[in-house]
């Protein structure tokens, strides 16, 4: 199996999934890692 | 990395990476300021934990130290439920994004639903007992309180990145170009840990709001996967309300413009968000702002009833457009007697502003 491309995003609430979701439509070949410390999302993820 | 469920630490290899970890409340430095029943309303938890306590516990008064939007939102949410509220403030006025003269408006709306405003007192410190926080202490009084809510602004999340070497601007978060690119390749940072830059002053800024975070998200996920987009900037655009009173800003307020060396000419006016014959037509207030010489369009600020905040987002599309206020005052809006007067409010306002420039 190749090697996925691999993404960090540090933050995951407005701006990082938003960044997430629109690189997964630019590559289905990234793998993305997102951390997030807290339990929820806010309301303008 | 760092698991918080055990601690454990690690590492992971990394092709690209995106600094997205946001702001966070500021605390103040004050004797008591880490005493129980003092909180800050940063997360969904946060929010909830603070109703809970309200239902469980039935705090009678509660202090709201700060007059920003997120003060007066709890002042509204505290006075559907019953609390005898307080609200300190720092400034001349609450709203501090807005001109005083129009602050002003806000704070008697908070007065006229019973919430006690202290303008320009500064919070010197809790009284706590059993490590339980009592009472508020400014420069001028003690306040007593059983809930105390900090309201006092939000600090980027940048130390991460900048112990990664990232260039942060004057606001101390990440700076970022108009493609979400840090400077070093593969390192994007996006959202309130991050600046962007403003289209009146045309400088960088800081000015951490959910809107802005959403775009620069998408932006950067574009740019990192591959493709190409820009975020050309912010004008500044915010809204809030207390219960009926609805509070608009955007572009530069009279004192940023001062600050800034700008020469304005400005208008004022009170008018109303419906025909005045129509039920529930409002009051509000505009107050909008242009250049002297060129007539470029500066900034506006909204207060006013039902109807009246979301007016602001055509002066938004104006800033953005670089509009003169001339080319503004006979704007094609929507008129029917349910929605505003035949000249809305705004039209008015750039009528007697061009007067002024
Ligand atoms: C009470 C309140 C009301 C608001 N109302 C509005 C509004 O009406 N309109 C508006 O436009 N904006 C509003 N905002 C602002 C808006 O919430 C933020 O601008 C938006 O959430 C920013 O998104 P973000 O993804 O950049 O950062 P955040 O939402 O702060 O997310 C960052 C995330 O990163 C995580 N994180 C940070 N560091 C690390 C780390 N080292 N490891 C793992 N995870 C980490 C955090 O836990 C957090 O979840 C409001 C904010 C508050 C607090």
């Amino acid at each position: 199996m190749a090697t996925k491309d691999r993404l960090i995003i540090v933050g995951g609430d407005a701006a990082g999934m938003s960044a997430a979701a629109q690189a997964l439509r630019m590559r289905d070949d990234l793998e993305i890692i997102a951390f997030e410390r807290g339990q929820h999302t806010s309301y303008s993820a | 990395m760092r698991r918080l469920e055990d601690g454990a630490t690690y590492r992971e290899p990394v092709d690209q990476l995106v600094y997205a970890t946001g702001a966070g409340p500021r605390w103040l430095e004050v004797p008591g300021a880490r005493s129980r029943g003092i909180y800050g309303v940063a997360t969904l938890a946060d929010g909830l934990l603070l109703r809970q306590i309200v239902e469980d516990e039935r705090p009678q008064r509660a202090v709201i130290v700060g007059g920003g939007y997120i003060g007066i939102e709890m002042a509204e949410a505290f006075v559907a439920r019953g609390l005898d509220v307080s609200l300190v403030e720092l400034g001349s006025e609450v709203m501090g994004t807005l001109d005083a003269d129009m602050g002003a408006l806000v704070s008697a709306a908070l007065r006229e639903a019973g919430v006690k405003v202290y303008l320009e007192e500064r919070v010197t410190g809790f009284h706590a007992d059993g490590g339980q926080v009592r009472a508020v202490e400014t420069d001028r009084r003690t306040l007593p309180a059983d809930l105390v809510v900090l309201g006092v602004g939000v600090q980027p999340r940048s130390e991460l990145a900048a112990e990664a070497g990232l260039p942060l601007g004057e606001s101390g978060a990440v700076r970022i170009d108009d493609r979400m690119r840090t400077g070093i390749p593969g390192v994007w940072a996006a959202g309130d840990c991050a600046e962007t830059f403003h289209l009146v002053s045309r400088r960088p800024a800081y000015i951490p709001l959910g809107t802005t975070a959403n775009k620069q998200g998408r932006i950067c996920g574009i740019n990192l996967g591959g493709g190409y987009a820009r975020f050309p900037g912010v004008v500044g655009t915010a809204i809030t309300k207390f219960n009926q009173t609805e509070v608009a800003r955007t572009g530069l307020s009279e004192r940023e413009a001062q600050a800034l060396g700008f020469e304005y000419g400005v208008a004022r006016i009170e008018d109303r968000t419906r025909a005045r014959y129509y039920p529930d037509s409002a009051l509000m207030v505009v107050k909008l702002l242009a250049e002297k010489g060129s007539g470029r369009l500066l900034g506006a600020q909204i207060v006013g009833g039902p109807g009246a905040g979301k007016r602001i987002d055509v002066v938004a599309a104006a800033l953005h457009a670089g509009m003169r206020v001339d080319e503004f005052m006979y704007l094609d809006l929507a008129y029917a007697p349910p929605f505003s007067p035949v000249w809305d409010p705004l039209l008015i306002a750039a009528r007697k502003a061009a007067e002024q420039v």
